[in-house]
């Protein structure tokens, strides 16, 4: 999968602060088309309704989490394909493991910076 | 233990060989009698127990003193009405000043990033302006730090307090009874949910990068 900064990226992230971090280090990375939901919740039900090219989703929200999120996308056949990151301040080596499992493409943790994000996104489409 | 004299079952066995013949010819007096007798026995029987239930009641009255006089100077009712829910508003007021702050800082950036270049010396103002903002909101770490102190100084209060509060009961752990979880523990323990962790205590970019590029089987082994 080629890296497209015309595809639309959906930023789940409960604090508003860090979706506008986000938003703008996209938007400095080339990234046009940026949308945003404040949990899980939220998320896919805009990802039911359009088909984003990433999902860019912290972990701890309410009510449904990150973790649930990322679950229910790869659940859904007609989502689970869906390139999937987790930002996060959930740093433990378990939350990696079940992140991994649950079939996440990449994993940030917080606090991050520019490079790093970019780096992630491209080793995304590089798979 | 004390016990019945033996004069006093001599009176009762007396009592009873007495009556022995008289089957069910029993009078409000023989009973009278025989409670006389059970009475007298008692009364020596209380007699002799009186000083030792006396001596435990008192070390429990004594008890119950010293656990009152722990409980006021554990000051629950300041901790309770005055300092926690300070506490608590310093905590709003520095979430409330942070946001203020990087609202404040990110706007200003925003406008620089966004701002037109074309005009060198229009975009220099602009941008020594917006600077100017940046350093004026960053002082916002002065008085968070204050604040955050004073909850500190609360938190060590009251764990003064209930520490020294602990020890002068004696309560030992194995004595605190098992906590049920909430619902709010299992949620947090069926989503994996810790929080951010102490510097040292989770996993760097760079071991994650690593765990991420491991096969299965390699995460696997980590449970084993």
């Amino acid at each position: 999968m080629a890296l497209d900064l015309q595809m639309p990226v959906l930023v789940v992230d409960d604090y508003k602060t860090m979706i506008r971090i986000i938003r703008n280090l996209l938007k400095q990375l080339g990234f046009e088309d940026i949308d945003d939901a404040a949990d899980g919740t939220e998320a896919l039900e805009k990802m039911k309704q359009r088909k984003y090219g990433l999902v860019i989703s912290d972990w701890n929200m309410e009510p449904m989490t990150g973790y649930e999120l990322l679950k229910q996308v790869r659940a859904d056949a007609s989502l689970s394909k869906t390139p999937f990151i987790m930002v996060t301040a959930e740093s433990k080596t378990e939350n990696v493991i079940a992140a991994k499992k649950a079939g996440v493409n990449n994993y940030i943790v917080k606090p991050f910076n520019a490079q790093t994000l970019k780096g992630k996104i491209e080793a995304v489409f590089a798979d | 233990m004390a016990t019945m004299t033996r004069e006093n079952v001599v009176r009762v066995i007396e009592f009873l060989e007495q009556n022995r013949d008289r089957g069910g010819d029993v009078g409000l007096s023989d009973v009278m009698q025989l409670a006389e007798v059970m009475t007298g026995s008692l009364h020596e029987f209380l007699h002799a127990v009186q000083p030792a239930v006396t001596g435990e009641l008192k070390a429990i009255a004594i008890e119950i003193t010293r656990m009152k006089e722990e409980i006021v100077s554990l000051r629950a009712n300041d901790m309770k009405s005055q300092r926690i829910p300070e506490a608590g508003r310093e905590l709003d007021a520095i979430v409330e000043s942070t946001e203020s702050a990087t609202h404040t800082i990110m706007t200003a950036a925003e406008e620089i990033m966004g701002a037109d270049t074309s005009d060198a010396a229009a975009y220099q103002d602009l941008v020594n302006t917006k600077m100017i903002e940046i350093f004026e909101a960053c002082a916002f770490q002065d008085i968070t730090g204050q604040r955050i102190s004073k909850v500190v100084s609360t938190l060590n209060y009251i764990d003064q307090r209930v520490t020294n509060f602990v020890e002068k009961l004696r309560i030992i752990e194995n004595m605190e009874p098992e906590l049920e979880e909430t619902d709010e523990e299992r949620r947090k323990r069926e989503l994996i949910l810790h929080g951010p962790q102490m510097a040292g205590e989770g996993v760097s970019q760079s071991d994650i990068d690593a765990m991420l590029g491991d096969s299965q089987d390699d995460i696997d082994k980590l449970f084993a």
